[in-house]
């Protein structure tokens, strides 16, 4: 196959670089000014749900990084795929050039790098910056909540719980209500001995997994009137993509008399923890099985392994209180088994992390309060 | 391992012979010992980091455990026995000793030595084995009921199951030896299983640790 | 085993060239040519590729009604995870290191094979056992798994049968590339020609390189972690029960250090071919070779420390996110480089528009594309919003189906020739490449609004969706009649190669005027590749230069390699 009569290849000179570089470029960057300007003003309800009319105080941060990203990220791929486009179509071989002609021979050209290094990644830096302050807010709000409500994700749907509804599942697959404008905690868990599920709600631009074993949360303040669907956004087996549920915002007012009156239905369906039944000895097999890792009975409160020692937690005059300042009554001690309590010892699980049943928690207040 | 020798010895002249002898051999053998030797010691940092996964599962889950050894039942399950575990690694570590000098032998030409060397090395071996199926039977926990017991079974069964890979290695290699296939100068079989012997004995080292003193 | 090569110079005495095998077994079947293995890998690929296609292609039949009613739900789950998984471990994993590495790799540093060949035949076969071992599942009533290809316990382990056969396939997946990424690394390490020193390999050979570092020391992580989901699943070992102390976070981290570097495993050859595909038909040399060198070193290397990326909402500590955040971000750099270079490395070519440059150039602008929405799921805050949602499925193809896949078909359409001897048509091969790009675009560019509007992925019915975001049915109907552009590409695909084999154009030693090593042997190369080891003088990439080679087998060789005027069209195409 070889060439008898090796020819030299012939290179075509290039003048500045190339011809319509700079009216491509020119219109590149109209366009790209263009995109940015209309992703900056125009409502963006087309690619994000609620865009103009933001669900969350979240959303506006979220939005508003995503927008900046797209403004970028658009550029970036203009130019790259129209440059590409351009370069291959002005340095396209001709038609009528001898086989043999090649290319200029650039090999570098350092300057051209050190920019193409550094602009990426100033703009990657300040990138950076927006995101930690973004993500600081989310993560860490500094207002307190006013309400903390719990999400039990189930295969295949969510059941809600508020305050003052101890032990009481509200309506498993029905609605969830959060007041707007109030700063709420979500405190997300997967029901015992289920799988990973998420709680995701677009319009307000925020997820979180319920885990097996694990308590996550998501603090969020609604800031629109509405109804949302809540979807599980991770893979929880046969039945996943019907796995959903409705999220209504209401006014604080419409809120707290909804939580009434769901109060009085919840006590009438499934009262709370009847406490009667409950079996010391029973409850005292169970402790050990559940407990006592992190509970030592043999000693009062500073016999500490994880959480603190219980032999004397109705009787110590060093603590009268429990943990979480209420005294230490039957009806109290339940509601910390039930929700858990984190506080400055440490993490106490809630009862779907430590899989109790009513019967369960019945038996272990019986014995707590037995212990001397 | 170098042997220390001071010039002018007789110990630097030997490992000068023994030195010059390796080296001596036609280049094609050479190139082929090295290719392999190289692709030998790649195949074992693969292995390590086998064990470095399962180590780290190992700390996530002990280090997220509010108390350890964990409680099943009711009952902290007991520490592992220290003083038969550390017997068994002197059993396991003595065989690393004894391969090296088995290897040793070989070079200097030695096979007497090196037959008894090598038949020592796979005694302590699978008395190394024999030791670890006794601490299995009477292991205070099983691999279903604490993360701990799943560790435990898992790595030291891992582990457990190189040695016996070893053990059949190291057997191979003894029968082949004297069978002939290798020559004071062309030995990369010996080598290879002398370097997996020792990395299995330091395996062991950070197992030990990690399920018997710390 | 057996060792053929080695720098013939310095042992001209002991330099011996083994003759071929005989026999159809021998040459074809368990054959130890690397460029044998090469083709088997290939051709499994490809059958793999049109089922794991055509699983794509019922779950997009699935979606076109909201309320899908053509399969049953747990078959759809089903199918995307046998699609996802096949896809990954059982088409790219094999086409792009298997086929390309195997073919090329050996041919370009001027080796005889690779360094271990009886362990190449080895990883080769542990693919078809894998694969058999995957759809084995079948045959028990639950049928194939049904957890996703990442198989999350505790869902993987509900389902049972099915992830006890997907991890012990993967394992031995996983097996077969440690092993082949060992023998590439031992290769490329000791017996590279005299005189092709570490600046002077080919840029396919330096991601080939950097990719088998990954398949090296990324892949065994991964049989760990299925290892442990195996035992978690087939005798109760409390890895991941949160109830024995387990931890459910602990199996997507061990998955994720394996499975993140993997998709480097897969796009890394990909940067190699495009870098070698993109100054041929320029006729250009490469732009910044050095830095396209490390950075391809620097991204395996980075790619080891940004695992929990997947893991941004699954219950991981808050404070983790924040330098995995930037990790990934700086992955952005390296790869930026190479974007660039590129480009720099069209501008001023004489560019012939083969059907392989087409593929490399819409390479760039895909990629790019695909990289940069990476870019906005490495972001936390973002990510919390589009985590499990499409966009997240719209990212990933466009970086596999437009980034991973359309390299392979660019270096496909490039080294064919080579392989075979024969010259592929190429307005098929234009042809092919207009549906692929047509279909990639209407396939994947809407998953990216539809994900935003908050669609989640594995999905088997979108109704609720749909009732909030009621241009969905439009916008999911659009993606599967586009879908279908691709898969008549990938037939047109086959049929070319078909034709192509029966009676296509011999191609002789180098009909696209390249200047690496793979070129300067004849084609289809011979048993031995070289007769003679060349010699290398400089990079193999400077067309103005008179070949960097001496020692080559033939004598004529024409030191300014150029096309055959025929193969590649006189004209641009039209449609550019
Ligand atoms: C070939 C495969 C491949 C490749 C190369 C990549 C590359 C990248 N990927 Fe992707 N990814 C996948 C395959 C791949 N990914 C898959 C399969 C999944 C889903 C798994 C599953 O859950 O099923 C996934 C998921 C995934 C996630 C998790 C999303 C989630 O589940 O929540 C994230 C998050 O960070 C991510 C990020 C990135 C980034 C930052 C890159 C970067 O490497 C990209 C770098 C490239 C560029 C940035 C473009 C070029 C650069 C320039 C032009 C320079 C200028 C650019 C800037 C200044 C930004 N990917
Ligand atoms: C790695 C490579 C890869 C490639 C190349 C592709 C290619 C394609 N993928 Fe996929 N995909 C994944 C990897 C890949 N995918 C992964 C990892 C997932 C995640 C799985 C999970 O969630 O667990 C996924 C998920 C996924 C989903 C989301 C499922 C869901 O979340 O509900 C969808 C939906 O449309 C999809 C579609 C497609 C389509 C249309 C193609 C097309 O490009 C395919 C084009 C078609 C072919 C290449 C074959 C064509 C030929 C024929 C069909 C011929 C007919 C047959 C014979 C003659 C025998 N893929
Ligand atoms: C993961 C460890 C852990 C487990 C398991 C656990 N607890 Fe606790 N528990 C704690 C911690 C930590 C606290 C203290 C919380 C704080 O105040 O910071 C606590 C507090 C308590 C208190 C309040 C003590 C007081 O003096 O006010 C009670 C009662 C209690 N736990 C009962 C139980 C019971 C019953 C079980 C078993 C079902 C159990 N705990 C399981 C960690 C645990
Ligand atoms: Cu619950 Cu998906
Ligand atoms: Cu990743």
């Amino acid at each position: 196959m070889a060439q008898a009569t090796p020819s030299t290849p012939q290179i075509v000179p290039v003048k500045g670089m190339g011809p319509g570089f700079i009216p491509v470029t020119i219109v590149m960057t109209i366009i790209n000014v263009a995109v940015a300007l209309a992703v900056c003003y125009l409502p963006l309800d087309f690619l994000l749900p609620s865009e103009s009319n933001p669900a969350s105080d979240s959303a506006v941060s979220i939005d508003w990084l995503f927008k900046f990203m797209t403004v970028f990220g658009v550029a970036i791929t203009v130019y790259v795929s129209g440059y590409v486009a351009y370069f291959a179509w002005v340095f396209r071989r001709r038609p009528d050039e001898d086989i043999n002609t090649v290319g200029v021979p650039i090999h570098d050209a350092p300057k051209l790098e050190f920019w193409w290094t550094v602009l990426p990644t100033i703009l990657l830096i300040i990138l950076m910056a927006l995101t930690i302050v973004a993500w600081k807010q989310i993560q860490f709000p500094t207002t307190a909540a006013a309400l903390t409500t719990e999400v039990v994700a189930h295969q295949f749907y969510f059941e809600f719980r508020y305050p003052g509804m101890q032990g009481a599942v509200y309506s498993p697959k029905g609605e969830m209500h959060l007041p707007e404008g109030k700063p709420v905690k979500i405190l997300v868990s997967s029901g015992e001995g289920d799988v990973i599920h998420q709680f995701w709600v677009p319009e307000f631009r925020l997820k979180i997994a319920a885990v097996p074993g694990m308590v996550t949360q998501l603090n969020l303040t609604p800031t629109r009137l509405g109804r949302y669907d809540i979807t599980c956004s991770e893979y929880c087996g046969k039945n996943h993509s019907i796995m959903q549920a409705k999220l209504v915002v209401d006014t604080p007012a419409d809120f707290d008399k909804w939580l009434a009156q769901a109060r009085v239905t919840a006590a009438a369906s499934g009262p709370a923890i009847s406490l009667s039944g409950g079996v010391a000895d029973t409850g005292k097999a169970l402790f050990a099985q559940k407990c006592s890792a992190c509970h030592s009975v043999a000693g009062g409160f500073d016999t500490k392994i994880v959480g603190p020692g219980l032999l004397h937690i109705t009787d110590d005059p060093a603590h009268p209180k429990l943990v979480d300042g209420k005294a230490p009554t039957p009806e109290d001690i339940e509601e910390i088994l039930v929700k858990g309590y984190v506080g400055p010892i440490g993490a106490m699980p809630n009862r779907q992390a430590n899989g109790l049943s009513d019967a369960d928690i019945a038996n272990l207040v019986a014995y707590l309060v037995s212990l001397k | 391992m170098a042997v220390a020798a001071t010039p002018g010895t007789a110990a630097y002249l030997d490992r000068i012979a023994v030195e010059e002898r390796f080296r001596d051999v036609d280049p094609v053998y050479a190139e082929t010992r090295d290719i392999r030797m190289f692709g030998f010691v790649l195949f074992l940092l693969a292995d390590c980091i086998l064990f470095s996964s399962f180590v780290f599962a190992y700390l996530y889950l002990r280090t997220s455990a509010p108390v350890w050894p964990p409680i099943v039942d009711g009952h902290q399950i007991e520490r592992l026995d220290v003083a038969f575990g550390a017997m068994n690694s002197i059993v396991l570590f003595g065989s690393g000793v004894t391969m090296h000098f088995a290897l040793e032998s070989w070079k200097h030409l030695n096979k007497l030595a090196f037959n008894m060397w090598l038949v020592l090395t796979i005694l302590l071996g699978a008395g190394f084995l024999g030791g670890q199926a006794h601490e299995y039977l009477s292991a205070p926990m099983n691999y279903t009921s604490s993360v701990f017991g799943a560790s435990f079974f898992t790595l030291t069964g891992l582990h457990g199951f190189h040695v016996f890979c070893g053990v059949v290695f190291l057997t191979v290699l003894g029968i082949q030896a004297n069978r002939g296939v290798y020559t004071g100068s062309k030995y990369f079989g010996l080598i290879a299983g002398t370097l997996y012997w020792h990395f299995v004995d330091v395996i062991w080292v950070a197992l030990f640790f990690l399920f018997y003193l710390w | 085993m057996d060792v053929a090569a080695h720098p013939v110079e310095e042992h001209a005495a002991h330099d011996h060239i083994h003759p071929a095998p005989e026999g159809f077994i021998a040459k074809y079947v368990f054959s130890l040519d690397h460029k044998v293995i090469a083709m088997q890998y290939f051709v499994l690929g490809l059958l793999l590729m049109l089922i794991a296609g055509s699983f794509a292609e019922l779950m997009r039949v699935q979606l076109w009604n909201p309320a899908g009613t053509f399969v049953q739900y747990q078959t759809f789950n089903q199918l995307f995870t046998m699609h996802g998984t096949v896809m990954v471990w059982l088409v790219l994993i094999p086409l792009v290191t298997g086929s390309l590495g195997n073919m090329v790799m050996p041919l370009q540093i001027g080796a005889r094979d690779v360094a271990f060949p009886w362990l190449n035949m080895l990883s080769f076969w542990l693919i078809p056992v894998a694969a058999l071992t995957l759809f084995a599942s079948l045959l028990f009533p639950t049928g194939a798994p049904a957890a996703g290809w990442t198989e999350y316990p505790p869902i993987s382990i509900q389902e049972g049968t099915g992830t006890v056969f997907y991890t012990l396939a993967i394992i031995i997946v996983g097996i077969s590339s440690t092993l082949t990424g060992l023998n590439f690394l031992v290769t490329i390490f000791k017996m590279r020609a005299p005189g092709m020193t570490w600046t002077r390999m080919p840029l396919f050979t330096w991601a080939t390189f950097a990719t088998a570092l990954i398949n090296l020391f990324a892949t065994v992580a991964l049989s760990a972690a299925l290892l442990a989901l195996f035992l978690a699943t087939a005798f109760n070992v409390p890895f991941f029960d949160p109830a024995r102390g387990g931890s459910p976070v602990l199996y997507q981290h061990m998955f994720w250090f394996y499975s993140h570097p993997a998709v480097y495993i897969f796009i890394l050859p990909a940067f190699g071919v495009i870098s070698d595909v993109l100054p041929t038909f320029a006729r250009k040399t490469i732009f910044g070779y050095k830095m396209i060198a490390f950075s391809s070193l620097a991204i395996a290397i980075l790619g080891f420390t940004v695992w929990a990326h997947h893991m941004f909402p699954s219950g991981i500590a808050p404070w983790l996110q924040i330098p995995f955040m930037i990790l990934t971000y700086i992955i952005g750099i390296p790869t930026g480089i190479k974007i660039f270079s590129w480009m720099a490395t069209v501008w001023g070519g004489r560019i012939h528009f083969s059907t392989s440059m087409m593929y490399a150039l819409a390479f760039i602008g895909t990629f790019s594309f695909g990289g940069i929405t990476g870019v906005y799921l490495a972001c936390v805050p973002v990510d919390l919003h589009e985590h499990g949602s499409y966009f997240v499925v719209a990212h990933f193809h466009y970086v596999v189906a437009g980034g991973a896949v359309t390299a392979f078909f660019a270096g496909f359409y490039y080294w064919f020739p080579k392989a075979t001897g024969r010259l592929l048509s190429e307005k098929m091969g234009h042809l092919s490449f207009w549906l692929f790009m047509i279909g990639l675009t209407g396939t994947f560019m809407p998953m990216h609004w539809l994900g935003l509007e908050g669609m989640p992925r594995r999905y088997a019915s979108y109704e609720v969706f749909a009732k909030a975001f009621p241009d969905a049915v439009f916008w999911n109907r659009v993606e599967t009649a586009s879908s279908f552009l691709m898969v008549l590409s990938v037939l047109f695909v086959a049929i070319n190669i078909v034709v192509s084999l029966r009676s296509g154009r011999r191609a002789g030693n180098n009909p696209w005027g390249a200047r690496t090593l793979e070129w300067m042997i004849s084609s289809p190369a011979p048993y031995y590749n070289f007769k003679k080891i060349p010699i290398v003088l400089d990079k193999p990439y400077d067309f103005t230069q008179p070949l960097p080679y001496r020692n080559l087998d033939d004598p004529n060789q024409d030191p300014y390699p150029k096309p055959i005027e025929a193969v590649i069209p006189r004209r641009a195409p039209v449609a550019t």
